[in-house]
């Protein structure tokens, strides 16, 4: 099947789940924006379970669909020391062990249509399994997801094998607190204790907290590298760890950070 | 004698310590509408005590200090607000005993 006819037959599939809504014509929508229509369904579809054929469908198109971009492995990466690496760029691009997503306290995923999160990207192109699987982990947790702690669960469609889970804290006007500054060290450090007791070898952080949780950047850079260094000196582990960040301001802020104090 | 730590106080009372919010944790997370004790009676430094969800954030709260659970809040159950409470009457946690006191005397003066 083509690109085409596997988004239309997953659109229509999720349109069918919600027999109250009336949906646009897919007509005359390029394959972008078709894959946009099927994201947004994905973002909002509650944690519900799905055929074996929609998911059949749905893992042939993403494990093609993901793989369209190059996939940016270790070595391609800049490194700044054996275990420190940054790289610019989308996270699911990355052909790591695992990547971390900052997610939110339902850990269930971005269930804003369309909205440019990585909790939005990640899951939409890991596949609805992914809220599925967070959904039973939360369930049997029984209540939401404090702030820094970590979990894990496969990848499912995306290029790493796991996908770590970790929220950050939320800076309101209050500004950063010694509270707050202590949740962030302790996401960091929950997902390399995470990545070590599932025996990854290599683990790729995004920009925890900054962006949609207001963490002041250049304060939040410092932070996540204090924190790793520390894991690393106190543990010895042999993590690969790679700060992916996504903005110009982030880069600059990692690459001085990194170059003047390793 | 009222040390902090781990964003409490921790008041050395006749029958133990009583673990109770400081007001800096209170306007951090907000109103609190949920709370769920842990199981555990002996706590290891850095042992969940309680799950909060408040209005700012969900929070694990954490032991500061090793010890034994000889009262819970059980109000907090409830009224999980009353962690928003002035009155460490109110807004108290739980009640330790068996603390090192050499551990205690460590903690940051209030």
């Amino acid at each position: 099947m083509s690109y085409d006819t596997q988004l239309i037959t997953l659109i229509e599939y999720l349109q069918k789940e919600r027999p109250e809504k009336h949906f646009p014509s897919l007509s005359d929508l390029s394959i972008l924006e078709k894959w946009e229509v099927f994201r947004g369904l994905c973002n909002e579809r509650k944690p519900e379970p799905v055929t074996d054929v929609f998911l059949e469908i749905q893992n042939d198109f993403l494990t093609k669909w993901n793989r369209e971009e190059t996939l940016i492995t270790m070595n391609d990466m800049t490194a700044y020391t054996p275990h420190l690496y940054l790289w610019q760029g989308d996270i699911t691009h990355l052909k790591v062990d695992g990547i971390v997503n900052a997610a939110n306290s339902t850990l269930l995923g971005c269930t804003r249509a369309n909205h440019d999160c990585i909790d939005n990207i990640i899951h939409t192109k890991a596949g609805v399994q992914l809220r599925l699987t967070c959904h039973q982990l939360m369930t049997e947790q029984g209540r939401s997801e404090p702030i820094g702690k970590a979990k894990i669960t496969p990848a499912f469609n995306l290029p790493p094998t796991f996908v770590i889970h970790t929220v950050g804290p939320f800076i309101d006007a209050r500004g950063v607190t010694p509270l707050r500054e202590k949740l962030l060290r302790d996401a960091y450090y929950a997902c390399l204790q995470v990545a070590d007791e599932h025996g990854l070898s290599s683990i790729a952080f995004p920009c925890i907290s900054t962006g949609e949780f207001q963490f002041p950047n250049k304060q939040a850079a410092e932070i996540a590298l204090e924190t790793v260094k520390k894991y690393i000196e106190k543990t010895s582990s042999q993590l690969k760890i790679v700060f992916n960040v996504f903005k110009d301001e982030d880069k600059h802020i990692y690459e001085s950070l990194l170059t003047e104090g390793v | 004698m009222i040390k902090r730590a781990n964003f409490l106080f921790i008041e050395q009372q006749d029958d133990g310590y009583l673990l109770y919010m400081t007001p800096e944790l209170q306007d951090d997370i907000g109103t609190v509408g949920f709370v769920e004790f842990v199981d555990a009676d002996e706590l290891e430094v850095g042992d969940p005590i309680l799950n909060l969800e408040a209005s700012k954030t969900v929070l694990e709260v954490e032991a500061p200090l090793a010890g034994k659970i000889i009262a819970k809040n059980d109000h907090l159950n409830s009224e999980p607000a009353l962690l928003n409470a002035a009155d460490k009457n109110e807004n108290w946690i739980v009640k330790l005993t068996d603390v090192d006191s050499s551990a205690f005397a460590e903690l940051e003066d209030e």
